[in-house]
This record gives structure tokens, C-alpha cells and sequence, in this order.
């Protein structure tokens, strides 16, 4: 069960640098640091409404940290990746290296490297006689990653925007000249990146301890972009459950450290076997 | 001002020389009668400070051949350097070698590694080599992690180095350190300055630039990536064999990835291409956590761990704000400003490589 | 004389603030009618268009001098989304349409709910696009790309057409076919069009006025008629020496005049 919990926020991570990608062809490195401000974030929110995260408090936490997620994504893109249009992709994804460096030290400054844990939804809703549980909050990841991958999959493939949005990854001085306006387009990818990333934080704030080191998280959402499939959001799902199963049945069956690793080792294994993923396009390897 | 033009070449000689202008060769005479005399005035922390910058510039001079020249953008500094670091205290601690065996069979180590590193890395460009060296830097850190485990006399305590010596003369004083790693620094500078004007050096600019041109133009591409990578690995592991007789402890725990983002840093903000640049971006970011903390020493209210945290992140703003606003980096400035006088009262200088 | 669509009045674009690619060029395009731009490589055609329509890339292009006024209104330093919804719409010589998609999805890019109709006669004059709907656009041969390129700027509802080097690349049987399909539309709907071609012939023969390009200026300009009879024009760029015959060739080249 907890491969489902921890695979929905894999995937959600992988969602959401698929998201930019394919909005712009950037490989967001930075996309674990966000995930874990925002969930630092939800934390001191939550701490503002009242100590207990339930009802009306937690409502407006969820509004504050959805509402300034949102908003931090159009300002990283306003302030940050709107400057590279027409630079070099790689370029860019160096940029988001710089931006995870700053964030990984502002958590540093701002929360004093405190742990915090984000206690929502630990009640068992029922358990397995075998000692197994879930948690409400398991089935509030599954459903979350659920719903958003059904929104993002209709909105990219059968809505006007979607199509633009793909567009513009691929030409976008063309898409400006049929009347998209870029910046809309992009703002809007990183809105949704950042916040997704939240809800991944979030979420991951609520089964283990949240610390500057956490933001490492980001690595197992980058594998599971690159076994999915960078532009594939349908990979971001699988490749997310694909990385917790064979994170969690290492870590049973051969050894908790080495657990700690399997992320890279798939990683070695996608670059060496089939490195644009599992549903990626093949061409875009040799766009990047 | 000068009285010839720059593009006016009379003779074969004139072509090759590295120093053309002579305002240039006043300009390193002082330089290095500065260094030179450093030792004498300077206090033992700040001879500290420019050894470190001493390493740097072996490293960050590695990686600006192999992703500055070469094009070929790779996350797996920081193994490289382990690299070196390990074949060094395995050699002088565990078989007692003396440094000047340690340290060869190290950048050799570091070269076999690139190698094998550079090898599945031929097959990709841009982001996902860097996600394919990066994959290969875990695959090593996890190695050197078991090892150190096993070997260390606990898991995080890394291995003692001792000290180079030859003869009856030890290696152990800032000043003596100072005075080595100028000559080892300057032999790799200059080795990389004659490297990059031989056909090995326009061979990976082509790559770089378009490496499908450059193949059919006959370059032997994989052997040129190949080369690159072991040249650049090679140098790699003589700043970390380097770093690890001047640090006299390893651990795997100071070869993160971080380490590798500060010495892309380095050559971001030197200049990516240019082995000068190398040198300067290197000295920068070496210096700025020291310079941050100076400044914060400086202001009247308290900040603790806060600091730290500031200077970590000042790296990250140097990287973002050189890629927005200099991305040619800080050897750009200069030549801004050198061309402006050589060429005044002209404007125009001679358009950029692989511009337009 | 009405008022023209397109008045483009001394003109200068300059790369790297070092080379001028465009020197004082001036271009008129009437409601209604055809243009061509006619030149060899370099003489500034493409980077005029370009600058018309804010196409220009990011760094080191400026124009440096000279106005651009569409309808009334001044183009400089308008971005292409705004130029393009004035109705200045680029076909551009390559990039021109989004390999990834497909052809539907491609028409459809900047179709909106009064556009469907428009959308449905492109589908009529290029029956080959609606056979492909399907297919992903990087698929499609050199012709139908053009085709497909062209269709998805006409569904933007241009007032003003411009394509840049529509013939490159392409056999001159596609050419004539696309060229046709194109006066074919100015005459229905009226369309005012600016083409930049190389194959001068081919232009000529749908534009009702040109112009000639050389390094940056304009050297000539007149009716479709005047410039297909021109001395200078047919020694140049039409290909007839008039030298009726491979024995009768000169050794050299006289110089262009560009009287009468």
C-alpha cells in the first residue's frame, strides 16, 4: 500500500518537470527544492491558522500554500527563466541548478535547518490483519495523483491551450507568431510545476520528517521523469510507481541502505538501456 | 594604442605567439612577481586561502577543457576528484608509496575512470550526458562509500594521508605548500593553454560547436570525447591527490554533487572556453564563502547559522546571476575592457566564435 | 492612390552592430495585391520580413533606423504575438510549422470559434492537408509542409500574408501549384501578400508589383509587367541572356544598369 502512497508522490513530482519540459524543453533540477519549500511552507502556514491542522485551519493552509505556490512559480519565471528564451536549453537547466542552490540555503536561513513533520491525516482508516494499514492520507495521495494526471492528460491533449502549450515547447518564436503569447504559456507551466511540486512536498512532509536534506526526493521524481519519458506524462505516472516498487522491495528484501541508492541505479540503467524512457519520443533526444 | 592590427600577421611566429600585445606581457610580469613574492608578506591564513585556490584552478581548468572546449556537460566532477583522492591515501597509507609514484598513478586512476565515465556518455548531448554522468557519479560514490566503510576506521572517518615527503623534507607548511601547487598550477595552465591551440584543442571546439560537422569534416569524434574525458578526469584526480595531501584526511562525504556544481560554477563564472577564465572563476568562487563571511563579520547584528546558510547560497546566486546577465563570464569583462583600449578610437572588435 | 497596408520607409537592420543587412529599404504593399521581393542570397529580403514582423531573433539584430507602419499602426518594437494579431501574420523559411503535432493539430493552433468556417476553406483550397489530418507534421513531404505552413497562417486571419522563400526546396511543379493556390486566394478573398522569393520567375508571374533587393537595397522596383520585360531583369534573375544560344555567350558579365 505504501508503494501506492509513495509512487502517487513520485509521479506528481515527475508530473511536474514533465510539465516544464514539455512547456520549454528545461529540465528543472530544482523541482525537489520546491517540493520541500512548499511543504516548509504549508508547515509555518499551518502554524499561523492554529496549531491543529483540521477543518476551517486547514482549509485556509491549503489555500495559503496553493495560492503562493502558484504564485511563486510565475515569479520564478518572470524573474528567472523568461531572461533565457532563445538561450540554449542546457543553459537553463543551469540556471534551475543556481535556483536550487539558493532555495536548498533559504531553507537553511529561514526555517534554521529545524525538522518539522506534517501531521494530517496519520489516522488509520483501516487496517489488514497482517499489520498493514492505510492511512487517510494514502488514499488522499492516491487520489490527488490520480486527478491531477486526468486533468494534465485532457488539458495537453484535447484542449486548445494544451495544444499551444506543445507547441511552444517545440518552436516557440513560431508559436508568438501565431498569435500565443509565450509568456502566458510558460508562467502558466511553472504555476502548475510549482504547485504540484507542493502538493508532492506536502504530501511527502507527511509520511517522513521534513529537513534541508529531504529536498533529495527530487532525484527519485527526476528518475522517474526519465524512465516515463520526459515529455510523457502517462511515463511521469508509471515511472513514479515504478521508482517507489523498486525502492520499497529493495529496501525489504535486500538491504535498507542500498535502497537509498536504487534511485540512481534506475537512473544508470534508463541512461544505458533506453534512455528517452519509457514512452518518451525518440527524437527528443536529439533536440536537448 | 597600438600601431599594427591585431589580424595583421607577417610571419608564422607571429601567429603562435601567446602573448601578442606588450601591455600583455607587462600585465603577467606583475602578476607573477606578485605571486611570487606573496609568501613573504602574507600571513599563513591567507597563504591557506590561495592554496586552496591553487586546487581549484587544477580542477576547474580539468572541467573547462572537457565542457567549456569540448561542449560536453558533465555532473561527475566531484568523482573524478574522489578518484584521485582515493588511489592517493590507498597508495601512501596502505602500501606506503612516496607521493611522487602516488600522485602520477593517481591522475592515471582518474583517467581510466573518465574513460569508462566518457564511454556511454558518447551516445548523448546537452541534458541528459549530464544526467548519464551524474548517474555514473552515484555508481562511484557508492563504490568509494562501501570501501570507506569497510576500510576507515569507522564508516564516516575517513583515511589519514600523510604528508608528502622526499628525502628528509616534509611537506607541511603553508608557505612550502604555497610555492608546489604555484608550479603544479602554472605546468597545468600551461599545459592546457598549448593543448587547446594543438589540433586536439580546435578538434573539441568542433565538437562542441557541431560535432555532426565535425565528423564528416573527419574528426574521429569519439576518440576526441573520449580524450577529453580522460584529460579532464586525469586533472581531476591530480586536484583531488593534490587536495588530499594538503587536507591529510579523505572522506567520500566531501564529494557531493554539490562539489561538482561548485566547480561548473567555477567555470560559468570564469568562462566557459577559456583556460584564463578557468583560473579566474576558480580564485572567485574559492574565495567568495570567505569573502561572505568577512562581509557578515562586518555587520553590527548576529546571525549564526544563518551565515552559513547565506554563503551557501551565495554560489547559487553567482551561478544564476552570471548565466542571466555575463554569460561569457568574468574573462568577458576583461576583454571588454582590454579591447576597448586596444582598439580605441574604434568601437567594432572582431565578432565572437560561433556567433550570428 | 489608397492608402498602402504595409509602408516600410528606410529601413535599417544591423547584425552585431557591425554588419547592415537592410540600408535604407522602402517597401509599399497596397490593399489587395501581391508583392514580391525579389534577390539572391543575402540582399536582405528575409531579414526585411522579419523585421516586419517582429520575427528577428533575441540577440545582437536591431533596426536601427526607419519606420514600419501596418494600417496606420507603427511595428517597431511590438512583439510577434502582438504583430501577428494585427494581422501581419509570417510564413517563415524554416521552423515554419510544429513537427510534433499533427496536421489537424497544427491547423488548429489558433483556430477559435469564428475561425472554423475560415479554417474549412483552407481545407478546400489544399485538399492534400485534409486528406493528412492525421498525420504528424513532420512527416508530411516538402510540399505539403509549405502547404501546411501556409494554411496555419491564413487561419489566423491575416490581413496581410507574409511568406518568406516558399519555393526552397521545392520541385518547381509543387511551386507553381502552391503559387497558384495563392493568387487563387488574393483573388477570392482579397488577401494582400508579401513574397520573398529567389525563383523570380515564379513570383513574378502571381505578384502585380516588385521589388529587387541587392545588399540591402532596393535597386528596382516596378509592375509585374515592367520588371519581367527589363533588360536587367532577364540578364539577372530570369535567366534569358538572350544570348540565343551556348556559342553566342559572352566572356564577361556586363554591368547592371538598372534604366528604363
Amino acid at each position: 500500500m505504501s508503494i501506492l502512497a509513495v509512487g502517487s508522490t513520485y509521479a506528481l513530482l515527475a508530473a511536474g518537470i514533465v510539465i516544464i519540459y514539455k512547456a520549454s524543453r528545461v529540465v528543472n533540477f530544482a523541482h525537489g527544492e520546491l517540493a520541500i519549500v512548499g511543504a516548509y511552507v504549508f508547515h509555518s502556514a499551518g502554524f499561523l491558522t492554529g496549531a491543529t491542522l483540521s477543518g476551517l485551519s486547514l482549509l485556509v493552509t491549503i489555500a495559503i500554500s496553493a495560492i503562493g505556490s502558484v504564485l511563486f512559480g510565475v515569479l520564478i519565471y518572470f524573474s528567472l527563466m523568461r531572461r533565457l528564451l532563445g538561450r540554449p536549453t542546457f543553459v537553463a537547466a543551469m540556471v534551475t541548478i543556481g535556483l536550487a542552490i539558493i532555495l536548498k540555503a533559504g531553507i537553511v536561513v529561514i526555517w534554521q535547518s529545524r525538522s518539522a513533520g506534517i501531521a494530517i491525516g496519520r489516522q488509520p482508516l483501516f487496517s489488514f490483519t497482517g499489520g498493514g494499514r492505510i492511512a487517510w492520507i494514502d488514499l488522499v495521495s492516491i487520489l490527488a495523483c490520480v486527478a491531477a494526471f486526468a486533468a494534465l492528460a485532457v488539458f495537453f491533449q484535447y484542449t486548445r491551450l494544451g495544444r499551444q502549450f506543445r507547441g511552444a515547447a517545440e518552436n516557440p518564436l513560431l508559436a508568438a507568431q501565431r498569435q500565443v503569447n509565450i509568456n502566458l504559456i510558460l508562467a502558466l507551466a511553472w504555476a502548475l510545476a510549482v504547485f504540484s511540486a507542493t502538493v508532492a512536498g506536502v504530501l511527502f512532509g507527511s509520511r517522513s520528517m521534513l529537513s534541508p536534506q529531504g529536498t533529495i526526493v527530487g532525484m527519485s521524481g527526476l528518475t522517474a521523469a526519465l524512465v516515463g519519458g520526459l515529455d510523457s506524462l502517462r511515463g511521469a505516472a508509471i515511472g513514479g510507481f515504478l521508482v517507489a516498487a523498486a525502492t520499497y522491495l529493495t529496501a525489504r528484501l535486500i538491504s535498507p541502505t542500498l535502497a537509498e541508492t536504487v534511485p540512481f541505479l534506475i537512473l544508470l540503467a534508463v541512461m544505458s538501456w533506453r534512455p528517452w524512457g519509457l514512452f518518451g519520443t525518440v527524437e527528443e533526444l536529439n533536440r536537448v | 594604442m597600438t600601431t599594427k592590427s591585431p589580424y595583421l600577421f607577417v610571419s608564422y611566429a607571429e601567429t603562435n605567439r601567446v602573448l601578442a600585445e606588450p601591455y600583455q606581457r607587462v600585465v603577467i610580469t606583475t602578476i607573477a612577481a606578485a605571486i611570487l613574492c606573496m609568501p613573504l608578506v602574507a600571513g599563513g591564513y591567507f597563504l591557506h586561502l590561495m592554496n586552496l585556490c591553487f586546487i581549484a584552478v587544477i580542477g576547474a581548468v580539468g572541467i573547462n577543457l572537457l565542457t567549456g572546449y569540448c561542449g560536453q556537460l558533465s555532473l561527475g566532477q566531484a568523482s573524478f576528484l574522489a578518484i584521485g583522492a582515493f588511489t592517493t591515501a590507498i597508495l601512501s597509507r596502505r602500501f606506503g608509496m612516496p607521493f611522487f609514484v602516488a600522485i602520477p598513478v593517481s591522475c592515471c586512476a582518474g583517467a581510466a575512470v573518465g574513460f569508462v565515465v566518457g564511454l556511454p556518455a558518447l551516445r548523448f548531448r546537452g541534458i541528459y550526458l549530464a544526467i548519464t554522468t551524474l548517474a555514473m557519479h552515484y555508481a562511484i560514490i557508492y563504490v568509494l562509500t562501501n570501501y570507506q566503510a569497510i576500510v576507515g576506521p569507522s564508516a564516516s572517518a575517513g583515511i589519514t594521508v600523510p604528508a608528502p615527503s622526499l628525502g628528509g623534507f616534509t611537506l607541511d607548511t603553508e608557505r612550502g605548500w604555497f610555492y608546489a601547487l604555484l608550479i603544479v598550477a602554472a605546468l597545468v595552465v600551461m599545459f592546457a593553454l598549448n593543448l587547446t591551440r594543438t589540433y586536439i584543442g580546435r578538434a573539441w571546439v568542433a565538437i562542441r560547436d557541431r560535432d555532426i560537422a565535425a565528423e564528416t569534416s573527419g574528426i574521429n569524434v569519439p576518440r576526441y570525447k573520449l580524450l577529453a574525458f580522460a584529460i579532464s578526469a586525469a586533472l581531476a584526480a591530480l586536484a583531488g591527490s593534490l587536495g588530499a595531501y594538503f587536507t591529510t584526511v579523505v572522506t567520500v562525504e566531501e564529494y557531493t554533487l554539490e562539489l561538482a556544481i561548485v566547480y561548473l560554477a567555477m567555470i560559468i563564472v570564469g568562462g566557459m572556453g577559456s583556460v584564463t577564465g578557468s583560473v579566474l572563476g576558480a580564485v572567485f568562487i574559492t574565495l567568495l564563502p570567505f569573502a561572505v563571511a568577512r562581509l557578515f563579520e562586518a555587520l553590527p547584528w548576529q546571525l549564526g547559522t544563518t551565515a552559513f546558510g547565506i554563503q551557501e547560497a551565495a554560489i547559487g546566486v553567482a551561478i544564476v546571476g552570471f548565466l542571466l546577465f555575463e554569460p561569457d563570464g568574468l574573462i568577458e569583462i576583461y576583454r571588454r575592457i582590454a579591447v576597448y583600449f586596444e582598439r580605441w578610437p574604434f568601437r567594432y572588435r572582431e565578432l565572437k566564435a560561433g556567433g550570428g | 492612390m489608397s492608402e498602402p497596408l504595409l509602408d516600410v520607409r528606410q529601413l535599417e537592420v544591423v547584425y552585431h552592430d557591425v554588419a547592415t543587412a537592410v540600408q535604407g529599404v522602402s517597401i509599399e504593399v497596397a490593399p489587395g495585391t501581391i508583392v514580391a521581393m525579389i534577390g539572391t542570397n543575402g540582399a536582405g529580403k528575409t531579414t526585411t520580413l522579419r523585421a516586419v514582423s517582429g520575427f528577428l531573433p533575441a540577440e545582437d539584430v536591431a533596426v536601427t533606423d526607419g519606420t514600419i507602419s501596418f494600417g496606420g499602426q507603427s511595428l517597431r518594437g511590438m512583439l510577434p504575438h502582438q504583430i501577428s494579431r494585427l494581422g501581419a501574420v509570417l510564413v517563415p523559411e524554416r521552423e515554419k510549422l510544429f513537427q510534433t503535432l499533427t496536421v489537424g493539430e497544427n491547423m488548429d493552433f489558433s483556430l477559435t470559434r469564428s475561425r472554423r468556417s475560415i479554417r474549412d476553406t483552407v481545407y478546400d483550397y489544399f485538399p492534400r492537408l485534409a486528406e493528412r489530418r492525421k498525420q504528424v507534421a513532420g512527416y508530411l513531404s516538402g510540399g505539403e509542409k509549405q502547404m501546411l505552413a501556409i494554411g496555419m497562417a491564413l487561419v489566423c486571419e491575416p490581413k496581410l500574408l507574409l511568406v518568406d522563400e516558399l519555393s526552397l526546396g521545392l520541385a518547381p511543379i509543387v511551386t507553381n501549384e502552391i503559387m497558384t493556390i495563392l493568387q487563387a486566394i488574393n483573388r477570392d478573398i482579397g488577401l494582400a501578400m508579401l513574397i520573398v522569393e529567389q525563383n523570380a520567375a515564379a513570383a513574378l508571374r502571381v505578384a502585380s508589383f516588385g521589388y529587387v533587393l541587392e545588399n540591402g537595397r532596393v535597386v528596382f522596383k516596378g509592375e509585374a509587367e515592367k520588371l519581367l520585360t527589363h533588360q536587367d531583369m532577364k540578364e539577372f534573375y530570369l535567366g534569358d541572356r538572350g544570348h540565343g544560344g551556348y556559342r553566342n555567350i559572352r566572356q564577361y558579365r556586363r554591368k547592371r544598369r538598372w534604366w528604363g
